[in-house]
């Protein structure tokens, strides 16, 4: 599968600052593919993601080294709405995506296809599939200032899945929410990489990342400093002396490595720590 | 189909005009409000006090009287006071009556003062009356789709429909930045000084978080293409409901008396 997002040198500056929030950054990301981002607070993962969509350096300015590749174009050489189609971006605060002109949560999700001059049957079908997916239609009517953090963050992926962007950039979409509203959330996301989408997914919460995704980077004061599957980068250890968070399956597994359990590799999640338990003692019993 | 359920329905006949027929009411009865407050009866605007009667009659017949009774209420209690303070201490030729408080000081009623205030208070009252029906009977979305048919760029409606939408918004906001404070030890409760000083550490985060919500609300519209240009899809429209024709030939006739009346005064 080719590329559908490159960054080839990127190194990019908020205005006014000396410092870059973005180092030479050298990724590409295959199509389909679901990838997590991790870092610790300031390792610029929301300017990563700003980069991906082109809000910078269009909305916020500043100076981008470099060349950030949608399906080969560079993001500066999009028209307005094209990147809108192209990815689709979901934000932390749930309340912010609600655009505030809309009464109802169906007309919410429909606004996007009403930007984009979508016939009138369509959206209505749109939508409605679409709030389907997401488990909302209970929700259609309601307003959506009146719904809980976790109504309206699914409310938020409903109307910019409608869009049918082919890329999903989703910046920490459960930071603000319970942990049933975070598990609503990741029921979508896990819909949108069945249905093959190419999802940047930003989290703190790793044992969620290292449940879904198939290939994790690292970042650390703008640059990456590690990248690769899942499993490889989960399971190294020496990234707790970067700040960065790892599932706590990696963490008691490399524990019981250390403590002389033969265990065949460290897990990185839930399952993967119960396949090897039942072995070893699959292996006890005999 | 969802567009039907999510249509606004509307029985009451007045309620359901089209918004520009109910602006234009709104127009023609507060220009004839104003006329009527420069014909007097000694000097009293017995013809403008009468009319705002209007107000309150067409809420009752649109079916609103609850929604408005409430702005209504506050816009009497303005209006009184206005009248009280105009007539009792901006001094002018005539005194009404003199009051004696506790064999203490003497309060004067004034005439024109009176009179002037009473013109002003109506004032008040006819327009602020006639545009909370306007408010209360029309839905923002059909008066924005009104608006849009007329050419109002989708920018200029975004702002509109926002703003209504964001006061109910900020209210909640500041409800929950004022218990955040008063669990940091911020008194928000008690008499005018106890509460202005609350003032500064209740409005700094609900401005600071206003503004910085704002960005991301704008990348959100982006998300959405609404600044994508091309015809906009409008999954609702409103359409006139039948009886424009009446309620414009009516407001016509009764402006057209008013002017003519004020003609005839100063012809006469």
């Amino acid at each position: 599968m080719g590329a559908i997002v490159q960054f080839k040198n990127v190194t990019y500056n908020y205005p006014l600052s000396d410092i870059p929030a973005i180092k030479d950054i050298n990724l590409s990301f295959e199509k389909g593919k679901f990838y997590g981002v991790i870092g610790e607070n300031g390792s610029g993962k929301t300017t990563f993601c700003n980069l991906i969509r082109g809000f910078a350096p269009s909305f916020y300015k500043g100076d981008l080294k470099g060349e950030v590749l949608i399906n080969g174009k560079a993001t500066v050489d999009y028209d307005e709405g094209d990147l809108a189609l192209n990815i689709g971006y979901v934000f932390q605060n749930p309340f912010n995506q609600i655009s505030g002109v809309k009464d109802t949560v169906f007309e919410e999700v429909a606004f996007g296809l009403e930007n984009f001059g979508v016939p009138v049957d369509e959206i209505e079908r749109r939508v409605v599939d679409i709030m389907k997916l997401t488990k909302i239609e209970h929700l259609a009517e309601k307003n959506p200032f009146s719904m809980s953090g976790g109504q309206q963050q699914r409310s938020a992926l409903a109307s910019i899945i409608v869009l049918e962007p082919d890329i999903l950039v989703i910046d920490e979409p459960t930071s603000q929410l319970d942990p049933e509203g975070t598990e609503s959330v990741f029921e979508i996301i896990a819909a949108m990489k069945a249905a093959k989408k190419t999802i940047i997914l930003v989290e703190h919460k790793v044992d969620l990342i290292a449940e879904f995704a198939d290939e994790v980077i690292v970042l650390k004061e703008g640059q990456v400093i590690r990248s690769g599957k899942t499993q490889d980068v989960l399971s190294d250890l020496s990234l707790l002396e970067h700040g960065v968070q790892l599932p706590q399956m990696a963490i008691i597994g490399d524990e019981l490595i250390k403590r002389g359990v033969p265990l065949d590799y460290i897990p990185v999640t839930t399952s993967q720590a119960m396949e090897q338990l039942e072995k070893l003692l699959n292996k006890e019993a005999k | 189909m969802w567009r039907e359920k999510l249509k606004v329905v509307k029985e009451n006949k007045i309620a359901g005009l089209y918004p520009f027929t109910k602006l234009w009411i709104v127009l023609f009865y507060s220009i004839c409000a104003m006329i009527l407050g420069t014909i007097t009866v000694d000097g009293y605007p017995i013809y403008m006090i009468l009319s705002f009667v209007i107000v309150p009659i067409l809420a009752i017949l649109t079916g609103i009287m609850k929604k408005v009774g409430g702005v209504l209420k506050n816009m009497a209690f303005l209006s009184f006071f206005i009248i009280v303070v105009q007539g009792i201490l901006v001094k002018s030729k005539d005194i009404i009556i003199t009051l004696n408080i506790f064999n203490f000081f003497n309060v004067n009623l004034y005439k024109q003062s009176l009179q002037y205030g009473l013109v002003l208070a109506f004032s008040i009252m006819c327009m602020g009356g006639i545009l909370a029906w306007f408010f209360g009977s029309t839905d923002n979305k059909e008066l924005i789709s009104a608006l849009e048919s007329k050419g109002m760029g989708p920018k200029a409606s975004y702002v509109f429909l926002s703003t209504l939408q964001m006061i109910e918004v900020l209210q909640k906001s500041s409800k929950t930045i004022m218990s955040a404070q008063q669990a940091r030890g911020v008194e928000t409760e008690g008499n005018v000084f106890v509460r202005s000083k609350a003032f500064i550490p209740s409005m700094v985060p609900l401005i600071l978080s206003s503004i910085t919500n704002t960005e991301e609300r704008v990348l959100t519209l982006e998300s959405k293409g609404f600044l994508v240009k091309g015809k906009k899809t409008k999954l609702y429209d409103v359409s006139p409901n039948g009886k424009e024709k009446i309620a414009m030939v009516s407001i016509i006739i009764y402006t057209v008396i008013i002017v003519l009346w004020r003609v005839l005064l100063w012809v006469l």
